[in-house]
């Protein structure tokens, strides 16, 4: 599976308890030099140092067809009222998880949401770390017997990344894990 | 999903982190760290948080933690 990771994402990773699951689950995460240098605190740096160094995270080779690309769908989402401010660093994930057909990995609210209209982009595949945890159920890296179990799992990484998973998104997810639990 | 969805949603998650905070460690922080945090919780965007602040993107984050505000998705 390959995935391409926004800053948030990885500063808030990289505070799990369980954070190497990301490595198991994934063979190639890309980032760009931007997100990178958006990196300053020694546990994100540590982390994303160890994934370079492993090979699992690549800095992905910027092309100027990806700023064409860039560029135009800044100029579709960067005034429109309904986002929240979308940035650069955020665009530019979209864009390369686009043009690689890979997953991205982002917590950003205005990323979820241009997914959510976008005709080119709604066929980005956004997982926050809510998904990351399920599909390691479903991939067998995490072991769980019962939805609670996974409710504490959820529990674990909002507690240690100081999240609060929305309940709407958390209840569909957790029906999904019911579901396969009960194959 | 509709616009009004959306907005439910935002005040949703502007109310989640409102509640959760420590409001007595955002008080005593200087006015531009104070002016981010409270900024993160009305509007939930760490970016330009951390651009009011005058930080990276994680040192924001940091306070952001130590002050208790959730990253709400």
């Amino acid at each position: 599976m390959r995935g391409v990771a926004d800053a948030c994402f990885l500063i808030d990773w990289s505070r799990y308890r369980r954070r190497d699951l990301l490595e198991k689950l994934f063979n190639l995460i890309l980032i760009h030099e931007e997100t990178l240098l958006q990196l300053r605190s020694p546990p994100a740096i540590e982390y994303t140092s160890s994934l370079l160094a492993s090979g699992l995270l690549r800095l992905y080779p910027w092309s100027s067809d990806d700023e064409k690309q860039y560029n135009k769908l800044r100029e579709e989402v960067s005034l429109d009222p309904r986002l929240p401010s979308l940035e650069r660093p955020d665009l530019l994930c979209l864009v390369i998880a686009h043009r690689t057909g890979s997953i991205l990995l982002s917590e950003n609210l205005g990323v979820l949401r241009v997914t959510q209209f976008h005709p080119l982009y709604s066929r980005v595949k956004v997982w926050t770390s809510l998904e990351v945890l399920e599909n390691s159920v479903y991939s067998g890296l995490t072991d769980i017997d019962s939805l609670d179990e996974f409710l504490e799992i959820v529990r674990e990484y909002e507690e240690d990344a100081r999240h609060i998973f929305n309940k709407k998104r958390l209840d569909t997810v957790a029906k999904r894990v019911s579901e396969w639990l009960r194959r | 999903m509709k616009v009004e969805e959306w907005e439910k949603e935002d005040e949703e998650f502007k109310e989640m982190r409102r509640s959760k905070a420590d409001w007595e460690f955002i008080n005593a922080q200087p006015p531009h760290i104070r002016a981010a945090l409270i900024y993160f919780i009305e509007r939930g965007d760490r970016y330009v948080a951390s651009r009011i602040a005058g930080l990276s993107l994680d040192e924001f984050d940091e306070i952001r933690r130590r002050a208790k505000i959730p990253v709400v998705v």
